[in-house]
C-alpha cells in the first residue's frame, strides 16, 4: 500500500517537473506573447490611471484593424518611474513609453528613439511640442496638453453666498474658504471649502508636484528663467506663499489637518462629487466619462498663493506627458509602435474619442473640437488676456525628490509647526541642488 | 550505494542536476553578478561600467537614509526580538499547564502565520487608522507610531510561531526533574529559573536567531503598512534597498552595494548566533 | 493531626489550581478573541460600500453602509482580475513545491550518498544561500529570469526551485544522514537499482519530512510577494499578494471593498486548510526551526 503511494506521488511528481521543464523549454521564440515577430507589436506603459479603460479598448480596436498587438499597462500613481526602471530592461520591454520632460529625456536618452523624422512628429501643430536634445533631435512628442486649478462646484458656492467671480486672488480665496469653514461650524451649511488634501504616500503628486509649481513658477519668472528649463540651484523666494497656501487647504477641509495624511485623491474625489467640497485642486484630466465629474456645475479658478499681481493668472495649462519610443526595441517593434501613433493621432474615431472620453486637448492637426468643460474655461482665460502659468514643474529634478518632499509636506500637515515646515522647506530648497547633483552623476557617462 | 551512484553518470543527471541547475540560475549566478555589480555603475544590464568602491563610499557618507534605516532596524529588531520571545515564552509556559481549551489557544495563536505580510499590513493598517482618527492621527503622523505599529503587527504573527517552539522545549522538561525540586524545596519561580529555563535553552536560542533575522530582514510588512513613511522614518534596510534599486535612475549599483552590506550584516548574525549556540550546547 | 492538615492543603492545592485554571481559561478565551478581531474585522468590512470601510472600521455593517455581496461579485468580475490571481498564485504555489520536493529530495539522497568534492562544495553552497537574504540577489535575480524567459506560472517554479533549494536540502540531508543504509545495501542485492531504490525504499521512509519541508515551503511560496513582483511579467500575471498591493496604491481609484473581499476569498480556505492539516504544519514549523 505504502509502496503504491510512494509511485504514485512519485510520478506525480515527474509529470509536473516534466511540464515545468516543457514549458521553459518553449520559452525559446523570442516575443513571446507579443504576436508575430515579423509584424512586430507595441507594448504601451501608460502614465494615466484615469483613461486606462480606454486605452485598453482603443488597443483591442486597433488589434482588430491590422492584427498587431497592442499591451496597454498603467503603473500605479507615482509608481511611474519605478516601474519603467523595472521594465525597460526587461527582454519584453515597452516599446512606448513616457517621460516627464528634460529630467526624464536626461535619465532615459539612452532609451528614446529619434522621432524627428517620424510621422507623428509632423501631425504637431506646433514645433513646441517636440521635445528635442541637446543636438536638437526629437526625442519626445508632447501627445496632451493639460490645466490644473481648484476645480469649483458652483452650486455649492451659491449656496454658501458666493459668485466664483468674487475669488480674484489669495486673499479673495482665503476670505470665502474661511467663511464657508465658520458656516459649516455653524450648522448652517454641511459642506467644507476644500475636500481633503489626499497626501498618503503615492497619492500627494496634486500637493507636491502640482501646487509646488506655483512658488517655482513665480521665483522662475522673477529670474527670468525658462520655465522649460530650469535651475540647478534655487532661493526659495515664494516658500511663504506655498505655506499659506497649503494652510489654507489643510485647515478648512473635509477633514482634519493631522488626517490628511491616510487619505488618497481617490476620497477626495469622491467628497467632491458628493458634494461635500466646494474646492478640488486638480486638472482638466478628472473631466472623464468615469469619474462623475462631466454631470457637476463647475468653475475653473487658478490657484492663487498671494503673489503681487496674481489677479492675471490663469490656471497652469501646460505638459509633461510626452511620448518616447523604446530606441533598443527590434525595428519591427520600432515601426509597429510609430505606425500605432500615427494611426492614433489621424485616425478620426481615435482622435474623438481622445477629446470627448479621455479628455484630452492633444497638439495635433487632426485634434477633434474639444468638450472638455475644464479645458475650455481654461482656453477662455487664456484668450480672455490672463497670464497662463507654464508647467515648471517639469524641470524638478526627480521622482526622489517629489516624494522626499511629499513626505514632509504629510508630516508638515500633522504637525503645524515652524520646526515642521522647515523640513519643508529643506526637502523643497536644500534638497533641489542636492537632487539635481545626483541626477547629472547619474546621466553622465 | 553511494558507489553504484557515482559510476553511472546517468545517476548524476537525474539525481543531482536538476536541483543544481536550478541552483545555479536561482542562487549562484545571480549572488556572482550581485557582488560583480556593487563595483559597478549602470542603469540597464547593456552599459555596466566598473568604478570601484564608489558605491560603497556612497553607502557609508553620501546617503542619510541609508544609516537612519539601519538604526531604526536595528532597535526593531531588537526589541521585536525580545518581546515576541518574553511574550511567546510567557504563553508557551501557561498553555503546558493543561487547562480547558488549551489546543484551541494554540491554533487561534498560530493562525496570523498562515498569512502574508502584504495581507497583514493592510489589513492591520485599516485598523491601526481606525483607532488613531479618534484622536486625530494617523499611523504616519510620526515614526514612533509606525515603530510601535510595526511591532504590534509582528508580536502578533509571530507569537504563536515562536510559541510552537517553546511549547516543544517545555514538554521535553520532564516532570520529575521539576517533582524533585520541588521536594528540595525549590518555589515556582526557583523551579522556572534555575531548571526549566536552562533546559529550554535550545528552543530559546532558536527562536531568538528566528526572530532577529526576521526583524532585519522585514519588507512585505513595512511596505504594506507604513511605506517607509513618515519621511523615511519607519524605512527598514530591506525597503531602503529596494528603493535605491527602482525609486532613483542610475543608482542601482548603489542599491546592490547596499544589498552586499545588508548581506553581510545578516550573515555577521548569523554566524554569531551559531557559535553562540555550539558553545552553549558544549558546556 | 499532621495528617488531616496535609490533606487539607493538597485539597486546597487541588482546588486553588482548578480556581486559577479557570481564571486562565476565561482569561485566553478573552485575548483570543481580540487575536482573531483583524481577520473577523476583514469579513465585517467587506460587506461596507468601500467609503464607509475608512470612516469606521470597527462598526458592523447596517442599511446604508452595507453593499451585501457588492464587493464580491467587483473582485471577481473587475479589472482586478482576482481570481486569475487566485489561480496563478494556485499554480506557482503546487508547481513549486512539487518541483521542489521531487528535485531536492532525490539531490539530497547522492549527495549523502555520493562523498566527493563537487557534493561536498554543493551542499555547502546550499547552507551558504541559506543566510543569503533576497535583498542581496534580488536585482540580477530578475534579470538572469527575464534572459531566461522564466516569467510566468508554469515557470516560475524553477526559480523558486533554485532559490529554495537551501532550506530543502538542509532538511532532507538531515534525515538522510542519520538513515543508516542498510536497508538501502539490501534493496540493491535484492537486484533494485538507485532509482527504484530510491523510489520504493528511501522516498516512503522520508514521508515525514517531506511533508515538513512541503509545509514550509507552501508557506513561504504562498505569501511570497516580492519574488514574483520581479520575475513575472507583471502585466499578464499577478500573484495574490501582489494584487492587494497593487490596488492600493493609488491605481486611479481604489477599490476597498473589492480589496477586502478579496482578503476573504484568500483567508477563508487557507483558514480551513490549517484546520484540517494543523498536526503536520506544527510538525512543519518544528522541524523547520531546527534549521538554524
Amino acid at each position: 500500500m505504502k509502496k503504491r503511494l510512494a509511485l504514485i506521488l512519485a510520478s506525480a511528481m515527474l509529470v509536473t517537473s516534466a511540464v515545468a521543464g516543457l514549458a521553459s523549454c518553449k520559452s525559446g521564440g523570442a516575443g513571446g506573447e507579443g504576436g508575430s515577430s515579423e509584424k512586430g507589436h507595441v507594448y504601451y506603459l501608460n502614465f494615466k490611471p484615469e483613461v486606462d479603460g480606454i486605452w485598453q479598448d482603443l488597443a483591442k480596436k486597433y488589434t482588430e484593424e491590422t492584427g498587431i498587438t497592442v499591451d496597454i499597462t498603467t503603473a500605479a500613481d507615482g509608481k511611474y518611474e519605478e516601474t519603467l526602471a523595472s521594465e525597460i530592461s526587461k527582454a519584453d520591454a515597452p516599446t512606448l513609453f513616457q517621460i516627464n520632460g528634460p529630467t526624464g529625456l536626461a535619465n532615459w536618452k539612452d532609451y528614446c528613439y529619434d522621432l524627428s523624422d517620424a510621422a507623428v512628429t509632423k501631425e504637431l501643430t506646433d514645433k513646441a511640442y517636440a521635445l528635442n536634445d541637446a543636438d536638437g533631435a526629437t526625442r519626445g512628442i508632447a501627445y496632451v496638453t493639460e490645466s490644473y486649478g481648484l476645480i469649483t462646484n458652483t452650486k455649492l458656492l451659491k449656496e454658501a453666498g458666493y459668485e466664483i467671480t468674487d475669488i480674484t486672488n489669495f486673499e479673495s480665496l482665503k476670505k470665502v474658504a474661511e467663511d464657508i469653514t465658520a458656516k459649516k461650524a455653524a450648522g448652517e451649511i454641511n459642506f467644507s471649502a476644500f475636500t481633503n488634501a489626499a497626501l498618503a504616500s503615492g497619492d500627494w503628486w496634486r500637493m507636491q508636484t502640482h501646487l509646488a509649481n506655483l512658488p517655482l513658477y513665480y521665483e522662475y519668472k522673477d529670474g527670468n528663467v525658462d520655465p522649460g528649463v530650469g535651475l540647478q540651484e534655487i532661493k526659495g523666494t515664494y516658500m511663504d506663499n506655498f505655506r499659506q497656501i497649503l494652510d489654507l487647504y489643510l485647515d478648512n477641509a473635509t477633514c482634519e489637518r493631522s488626517v490628511a495624511a491616510s487619505k488618497k485623491v481617490d476620497d477626495a474625489r469622491t467628497e467632491f462629487v458628493n458634494g461635500e467640497a466646494v474646492f478640488f485642486q486638480n486638472g482638466s484630466w478628472e473631466y472623464n466619462k468615469d469619474s462623475g465629474l462631466m454631470d457637476m456645475e463647475l468653475g475653473f479658478l487658478p490657484i492663487y498663493i498671494g503673489v503681487e499681481g496674481e489677479e492675471n493668472q490663469s490656471v497652469c495649462t501646460g505638459t509633461e506627458n510626452f511620448w518616447a519610443v523604446n530606441s533598443q526595441a527590434s525595428e519591427e517593434d520600432i515601426q509597429a509602435t510609430l505606425d500605432f501613433l500615427e494611426w492614433a493621432v489621424t485616425d478620426d474615431e481615435v482622435t474623438k474619442v481622445m477629446a470627448d472620453d479621455m479628455g484630452f486637448s492633444i497638439p495635433f492637426k487632426n485634434a477633434k473640437p474639444v468638450s472638455n468643460k475644464l479645458t475650455l474655461i481654461a482656453n477662455d482665460m487664456v484668450s480672455g488676456g490672463k497670464t497662463n502659468v507654464p508647467w515648471a514643474l517639469i524641470t524638478m529634478p526627480s521622482q526622489a525628490w517629489k516624494d522626499n518632499l511629499g513626505s514632509f509636506m504629510a508630516a508638515y500637515a500633522s504637525d503645524k509647526t515652524d520646526e515642521a515646515w522647515d523640513g519643508v522647506v529643506k526637502a523643497y530648497v536644500d534638497n533641489w541642488k542636492v537632487e539635481k547633483d545626483l541626477v547629472a552623476e547619474a546621466t553622465k557617462d | 550505494m553511494g558507489k553504484t551512484l557515482q559510476k553511472n553518470p546517468l545517476y548524476l543527471c537525474m539525481f543531482l542536476l536538476p536541483t543544481a541547475a536550478a541552483f545555479l540560475i536561482g542562487f549562484v549566478i545571480p549572488f556572482g553578478i550581485g557582488i560583480y555589480l556593487s563595483f559597478c555603475k549602470f542603469k540597464t544590464m547593456n552599459n555596466i561600467k566598473l568604478i570601484g568602491i564608489d558605491n560603497y563610499v556612497q553607502v557609508f557618507s553620501g546617503d542619510q537614509v541609508f544609516g537612519q534605516s539601519f538604526w531604526f532596524t536595528a532597535l526593531f529588531a531588537i526589541v521585536s526580538t525580545i518581546a515576541i520571545n518574553v511574550i511567546a515564552f510567557m504563553v508557551a509556559v501557561l498553555l503546558t499547564r493543561n487547562f480547558a481549551g488549551t489546543n484551541v489557544f494554540r491554533t487561534v495563536f498560530f493562525m496570523p502565520n498562515l498569512m502574508g505580510g502584504i495581507l497583514l499590513g493592510t489589513i492591520w493598517k485599516i485598523l491601526f487608522n481606525g483607532i488613531l482618527t479618534n484622536f486625530k492621527q494617523t499611523l504616519t503622523s510620526n515614526g514612533t507610531y509606525g515603530f510601535v505599529g510595526l511591532l504590534i503587527l509582528m508580536i502578533w504573527q509571530q507569537v504563536g510561531y515562536m510559541m510552537i517552539i517553546y511549547v516543544a522545549g517545555l514538554q521535553g522538561v520532564s516532570d520529575d526533574i521539576k517533582e524533585a525540586a520541588r521536594i528540595d524545596g525549590a518555589n515556582d519561580k526557583q523551579i522556572l529559573f534555575k531548571i526549566t529555563i536552562p533546559l529550554v535553552m535550545p528552543s530559546i536560542s532558536m527562536c531568538t536567531f528566528l526572530t532577529i533575522t526576521n526583524g532585519f530582514k522585514l519588507f512585505d510588512q513595512n511596505l504594506s503598512l507604513t511605506g517607509g513613511e513618515p519621511m523615511h522614518n519607519t524605512e527598514m534596510l530591506a525597503l531602503n534597498i529596494y528603493n535605491t534599486f527602482y525609486g532613483r535612475v542610475g543608482y542601482m549599483g548603489v542599491g546592490q552595494a547596499k544589498a552586499v552590506v545588508f548581506f553581510l550584516l545578516v550573515g555577521a548574525i548569523a554566524i554569531l548566533q551559531l557559535k553562540l549556540t555550539q558553545s552553549k550546547e558544549a558546556d | 493531626m499532621e495528617n488531616t492538615n496535609k490533606i487539607k492543603t493538597a485539597d486546597e492545592i487541588k482546588i486553588k489550581r482548578k480556581t486559577s485554571d479557570i481564571v486562565f481559561t476565561v482569561v485566553f478565551s478573552i485575548i483570543s478573541v481580540f487575536w482573531m478581531y483583524p481577520l473577523v474585522m476583514v469579513l465585517i468590512n467587506s460587506f461596507k460600500n468601500k467609503n464607509y470601510i475608512f470612516q469606521n472600521p470597527f462598526a458592523l455593517p447596517d442599511e446604508k453602509t452595507t453593499v451585501y455581496g457588492d464587493n464580491y461579485v467587483q473582485a471577481v468580475t473587475t479589472k482586478m482580475d482576482f481570481m486569475s490571481a487566485l489561480m496563478n498564485s494556485v499554480i506557482i504555489t503546487v508547481f513549486s513545491v512539487a518541483l521542489i520536493l521531487l528535485c531536492t529530495s532525490m539531490c539530497a539522497y547522492y549527495v549523502s550518498r555520493v562523498k566527493t568534492w563537487y557534493t561536498a562544495i554543493f551542499y555547502y553552497l546550499c547552507l551558504f544561500s541559506m543566510i543569503v537574504p533576497f535583498q542581496m540577489i534580488m536585482f540580477p535575480l530578475s534579470k538572469v529570469t527575464d534572459v531566461l524567459q522564466l516569467n510566468t506560472p508554469f515557470r516560475i517554479p524553477l526559480v523558486y526551485l533554485g532559490f529554495g533549494a537551501g532550506t530543502a536540502m538542509f532538511m532532507f540531508s538531515n534525515f538522510l544522514k542519520s538513515l543508516p543504509p542498510d536497508i538501502e545495501e539490501a534493496a540493491m542485492i535484492d537486484g533494485c537499482g538507485p532509482v527504484r531504490t530510491f523510489f520504493l525504499i528511501v522516498l516512503p521512509i522520508m514521508k515525514p519530512t517531506i511533508i515538513s519541508v512541503g509545509i514550509l515551503e507552501t508557506m513561504w511560496i504562498w505569501n511570497d510577494y516580492l519574488l514574483p513582483y520581479l520575475v513575472l511579467k507583471i502585466r499578464y500575471y499577478k500573484t495574490v499578494p501582489i494584487v492587494i498591493q497593487y490596488f492600493q496604491s493609488g491605481y486611479g481609484r481604489v477599490e476597498w471593498g473589492a480589496i477586502m473581499a478579496s482578503m476573504v476569498i484568500t483567508i477563508v480556505p487557507i483558514v480551513i486548510l490549517y484546520l484540517f492539516l494543523q498536526k503536520y504544519i506544527i510538525k512543519g514549523v518544528l522541524s523547520g526551526a531546527v534549521k538554524g
